[in-house]
Order: structure tokens, then C-alpha cells, then sequence
């Protein structure tokens, strides 16, 4: 079975010389496709750093990272942008919804920059977004709109195009526990519907019941968690 | 859930007509969602667009003024004395260049003209500065154009004169018929021009003949030489001959007069004072656009990382800028010009009109293109350094 991430002794450190400071170290993460996988560890562990790298928006200093088979490391900048559009959605802890754009236009935006034609963009964002309980806001600014409801249009947003791997950002921090509660259920349930693989970080143990595996993360390297069954 | 990556790679990497066009509709919504800083940046476009089509319209109108005269003269070369760079009273040349002039195959005709610089006493008491220009009935050639009152064929009286309409108060309350002073001699107003007013004093028209009674200037000498070319003569080659006639003056064909008066005012305070402030209004229209284009970047870099994040390239937000930025330009460039049109309107007069050529209206769109995509360098470097993982700090 191809694994959706097979990261293997991946490691970061920023900065050089004296200055330097090692995120991540060593770090064995794999997880299978359909998973729900949800990162947690104290602030400052590098969740957050190995979630970049995941989402090829950060480049790791060692170790391997393959994404559905595809090697990301070793490749050029200039492809990962490629990567991004073909594998991944993200859903990020302050929603970063385009403020200019309508909540539909926010989701047509991630398709169309797949090449999707504007009605077919149109349609899905529409589907997407009926799916997510705001049929009747597609049309809103996200000024317009409660910060529950920015954070399931951003969950539209990163089930547009229906990419195999969602990588979502502490999804819960911004909202209260109820909201929280909905959104990262609404996001479960879509992404199981979908067999999308997912992986969150978060500090919110309301909604550890969600996941599949729970892998803790600190001081850059993984403390348990880890799957099972996997070859070093 | 099976993945075919391949395909997916290769579906990513298509599109790219539409990820431009969906781009592009964003940077345009993206800069009508913040209000502010469109009417900030389009402002400053607009500011460097009037600045700077004002004042070389201004400069473009100034040049007119001191061009009129050889455009308006109705020859088609020029008899001068060596050095002349200008259509005023100078140095004198002799009667006998007329002679020469008139012998020369494929001159069709030459008019003598006679400038001098004089004034106009004032029935209260004090004068004003005229250039009283003597010009040959028989031919017209160098006479008044712009009438806007009178008939040129009543200079033909002695002592007549047309004076410039704009002068009339500063003449003394001038009105057809009325009688003034001029050299000790008593003129009449038999006409009035309209915007015959270059850098130095007006002009004022009257036969030759006249000018030079009033002026006491020798009856051997005169200012210039007007030649009209016989149909079919060819230009180049009767200036030539013209020239060996007249060694001790200069042959000069209208084209080349009013060139040479340009760029001789061009190159003295006038082209520095307005090539100065028409410099300054695209530089602080620079300066602003520069600004106000980098802070929109500063205050939606969270939504430029996101973008990144989501799959588009570094050229993708580039071509959003340059897309705003050319907005920015078309947007202030109309508006600017628009401004322009309406202030020429405005201050146009006989003493200054405003003139913006057809090829300024064309070239500011452009120009003013060029600079804010200038501008938008620094906003660029800021958004192509952007890393798309800021988005998880």
C-alpha cells in the first residue's frame, strides 16, 4: 500500500552558526490514505514546522518526505507550487479568506487556479459550499460572516478540487468551544465521506475523540503515535 | 481512496490561461475592496499626470507663443541676419539681400519685414512696450493673422496700426479709431488681433512704410527676408543659391526657424524651469503610487502568503500587481487628463494657453504604465521574497 506521507528522518533547522535552531529532528511520520492523524504537542515542539513541510510550503533540511508515492524533497522550488495545487487543501487557524473575494469566490478561486472552468468552478464552490450549511451566504464578504462560518468556508475552500491530503492548522483556535466542536466535526465527516486524508494540529483535547491516531510531537521529535507495521 | 498522482500533476500544471484570468480578477477586486488606498494610489497618478501634462502644456503653449510668428508668416524661407534664433527686433540687414533675393530662380516672392521695438504713450501719462512689426501690403507676407477686428487693407491709411486685442486696457482703453502716440507720431487703431503676444512685448501691425517713419529707420535697412518659393521649386536648392547670394546672411527654411527657436528656448531657463517641474510631478507621483502599492502589499500579506499556500507561483502575484498597477495608471491617466482638459479650458487666454497635443494624450498612458509598473517594483520584491509557510506562523 502506497502511504499518503512517508516522512522519514526528516529534520529542520532554521538559521545558522550560533543562531541556529534545530525544529525538527529525525522525524518519522507516516500515515495511511483515509487517516485522520491529529498532531499535538506543546507550543514551540515543531507541529506546526512538520505540518509545513507536509504542505510543501516549507522545504526540510534532511530526511525524505513522499506525499501518494510522489518524492517532494530534493525537488525545486518551482514545482512545489505544482504540488500544492495538485495534492493539497489547508485549512488555516485564522481562516485567511481572500477579505476581497465572496465566500463562493474564495472556494472558485482554488479551482480556477486548477484550471477548472469559472462554471464548473462555479457549481462545485456552490456544492461545497451547501454542503458546509452556507448555501444561503455563498454571496458574503468574509467581513459578513461569523467565525464559525469563515472557517467552514475555508473548509470548502480545502475540499475544492477534492485533494487527497487536507492539512489543517489548529482549525478550533480562533473559535469557541461549540463552534470548534462543529467545524472540526464538519470537517471530519466531509473528509471521511471523501476518503481524504487528514492531518491537524491542535491543542484542543475536545476533539481528540475525532481522530483515528493521535501522534505527540515535542522538542522536534515524535514521542508516540507513531503507525505501526511500518519498515524503518 | 486511489490517487492518481500523475494525473493530478499533470491537471496542476495546466490551466495556466485560467489561473491568470482568475488571478487577475482577483487583484482588481482586491484593489476595490480597500477604497482607500485606490483613491490614494489613483490620486497620485492623477497628481503626477496633471503636474506634469499642465506644465508641458503650459511649456508646449509658451513655445507656440514664441513660434506664431514664423508658423503664421506665410513664407516658405527665411532671409536672417547670422546668429538669429528668435522673431524679434535685432540686428538690421540691408535692403539689397531683397534685391538678390528677388533675382533668385524659384523665388516666387520676397516681402522685406521690418521689426522694432517701440511704445505706445498713453493717454494719462506713461507707455507700454509694443514690437511694432512693418510688414509689405502688396504680398501680406509677415502681416497680422487672428483678426478679430478691422480690415488688414485699412493699414493702408497713413499711421494705422493693428494692436493686440488682449492690450486694449493696458493700451489705454484702445477701441477701433482710437488715437495714440507712438515714436512722437499720432497712430490710429484701425484693427485688433487675438493672442499675438509672444514671451516679449505684444505685437502691433502696420505697413512698412509706417514703421519705418515711426521707428526713423533708414530706408536701406530691414529685419528679415520673406520668400515664397515659385510652385514646383524646389526648397532645399533655392536656399542654397540664396545663400551664396547673401553671404553676409543667413538663409534659413521655416521648418528649420521654428526648430531652432525650440530648442534655443529649450536649452535656456524655460526648458529647465518646466522639464524641472514636470520631472518633480512624476517623481512624487512615482513616490506615491511606490508607497501606497507597497503598503496595500504590507496589509494584505497574510492573503498573499495564502495565495502562495494554495498553489499560486510568485509570477501569478506578479501579474496581479502589474495588473494593478497598469489599472492604476489608465484609471489616473483619464481622470488626470481629464483635469488637464478642463484647466486648459479654464486658463486659456491670450496671454497663455495650455496646449496638450494629441501625442501627450497618447504617451501618458503609457508613461504614466511605465512608471507605475517602476512603482510597483519594491510591492513586487516584497511579494516574490513572501514565503508561503508565513501563513502557519
Amino acid at each position: 500500500m502506497t502511504l499518503a506521507i512517508d516522512a522519514r528522518g526528516v529534520g529542520k533547522v532554521f538559521g545558522a552558526g550560533a543562531l541556529a535552531f534545530r525544529a525538527l529532528d529525525a522525524v518519522d511520520f507516516q500515515v495511511t490514505p483515509g487517516e485522520l492523524v491529529m498532531l499535538v504537542g506543546p507550543s514551540g515542539s515543531g507541529k506546526t514546522t512538520l505540518l509545513s513541510i507536509l504542505g510543501c510550503v516549507l522545504t526540510a533540511t534532511e530526511g525524505e518526505l513522499r506525499l501518494f508515492g510522489e518524492r517532494v524533497s530534493g525537488r525545486p522550488e518551482r514545482e512545489l507550487p505544482v504540488l500544492r495545487r495538485a495534492l493539497i487543501g489547508f485549512v488555516f487557524q485564522g481562516h485567511n479568506l481572500i477579505g476581497a473575494l465572496s465566500a463562493r469566490d474564495n472556494v472558485r478561486l482554488v479551482l480556477e487556479s486548477r484550471g477548472t472552468t469559472a462554471h464548473a468552478a462555479r457549481a462545485e464552490a456552490d456544492a461545497l459550499l451547501a454542503a458546509v450549511g452556507l448555501a444561503d451566504k455563498r454571496d458574503r464578504l468574509p467581513a459578513e460572516l461569523s467565525g464559525g462560518q469563515r472557517q467552514r468556508v475555508a473548509i470548502a475552500r480545502a475540499l475544492a478540487g477534492s485533494p487527497p491530503l487536507v492539512l489543517a492548522d489548529e482549525p478550533t483556535a480562533a473559535l469557541d468551544a461549540h463552534a470548534g466542536l462543529e467545524v472540526t466535526e464538519l470537517l471530519t465527516r466531509m473528509c471521511r465521506e471523501r476518503g481524504t486524508t487528514v492531518v491537524v494540529v491542535t491543542h484542543d483535547n475536545r476533539i481528540f475523540h475525532l481522530a483515528d491516531r493521535i501522534v505527540h510531537i515535542e522538542d522536534g521529535r515524535i514521542v508516540d503515535g507513531r503507525l505501526s507495521g511500518v519498515a524503518a | 481512496m486511489t490517487v492518481d498522482v500523475a494525473a493530478r500533476l499533470r491537471a496542476a500544471r495546466g490551466g495556466r490561461l485560467r489561473r491568470a484570468q482568475a488571478t487577475i480578477v482577483v487583484a482588481l477586486r482586491m484593489m476595490l475592496h480597500d477604497k482607500a488606498k485606490l483613491i490614494g494610489t489613483t490620486l497620485g497618478v492623477v497628481f503626477a499626470v496633471v503636474l506634469a501634462a499642465q506644465q508641458l502644456g503650459v511649456l508646449f503653449g509658451l513655445l507656440q507663443k514664441n513660434t506664431m510668428f514664423v508658423d503664421n508668416a506665410g513664407a516658405d524661407l527665411w532671409i536672417v541676419p547670422p546668429g538669429t534664433t528668435q522673431t524679434a527686433p535685432g540686428q538690421r540687414m540691408s535692403t539689397a539681400l531683397l534685391d538678390q533675393a528677388r533675382a533668385t530662380p524659384g523665388v516666387a516672392v520676397a516681402a522685406p519685414l521690418l521689426m522694432i521695438g517701440t511704445s505706445v504713450t498713453k493717454p494719462g501719462g506713461g507707455s507700454e512696450a509694443t514690437t511694432l512689426v512693418g510688414f509689405d501690403l502688396a504680398t501680406g507676407l509677415g502681416g497680422p493673422w487672428n483678426v478679430v477686428a478691422g480690415d488688414v487693407a485699412a493699414l493702408r491709411a497713413p499711421d494705422a496700426l493693428f494692436f493686440e486685442d488682449a492690450q486694449r486696457e493696458k493700451f489705454g482703453g484702445l477701441n477701433l479709431g482710437s488715437v495714440r502716440e507712438v515714436g512722437g507720431h499720432k497712430v490710429r487703431v484701425v484693427g485688433f488681433t487675438w493672442g499675438l503676444q509672444p514671451f516679449g512685448p505684444p505685437f502691433s501691425f502696420a505697413d512698412i512704410d509706417t514703421v519705418r517713419d515711426l521707428g526713423a529707420v533708414p530706408a536701406d535697412q530691414l529685419s528679415f527676408v520673406l520668400i515664397k518659393l515659385a510652385p514646383g521649386a524646389d526648397r532645399a536648392a533655392v536656399a542654397a543659391d540664396l545663400a551664396a547670394r547673401c553671404p553676409t546672411a543667413t538663409v534659413i527654411a521655416t521648418p528649420t526657424f521654428h526648430a531652432t527657436i525650440v530648442s534655443t528656448l529649450l536649452r535656456q531657463q524655460l526648458g529647465i524651469t518646466f522639464g524641472t517641474s514636470t520631472a518633480f510631478g512624476l517623481i512624487i507621483g512615482f513616490i506615491i503610487v511606490a508607497l501606497s502599492m507597497f503598503s496595500a502589499v504590507l496589509d494584505n500579506l497574510r492573503e498573499y502568503g495564502t495565495l502562495k499556500a494554495i498553489g499560486l507561483t510568485s509570477w501569478d502575484l506578479t501579474r496581479m500587481l502589474v495588473v494593478q498597477s497598469i489599472v492604476y495608471a489608465l484609471l489616473g491617466s483619464l481622470i488626470g487628463l481629464g483635469l488637464v482638459a478642463l484647466m486648459s479650458a479654464g486658463i486659456r487666454g491670450p496671454n497663455l494657453i495650455v496646449i496638450v497635443p494629441r501625442t501627450l494624450v497618447l504617451a501618458t498612458p503609457i508613461i504614466m504604465t511605465v512608471l507605475c509598473m517602476l512603482a510597483s517594483v519594491l510591492a513586487l520584491r516584497r511579494v516574490r521574497r513572501l514565503e508561503p509557510g508565513m501563513v502557519f506562523r
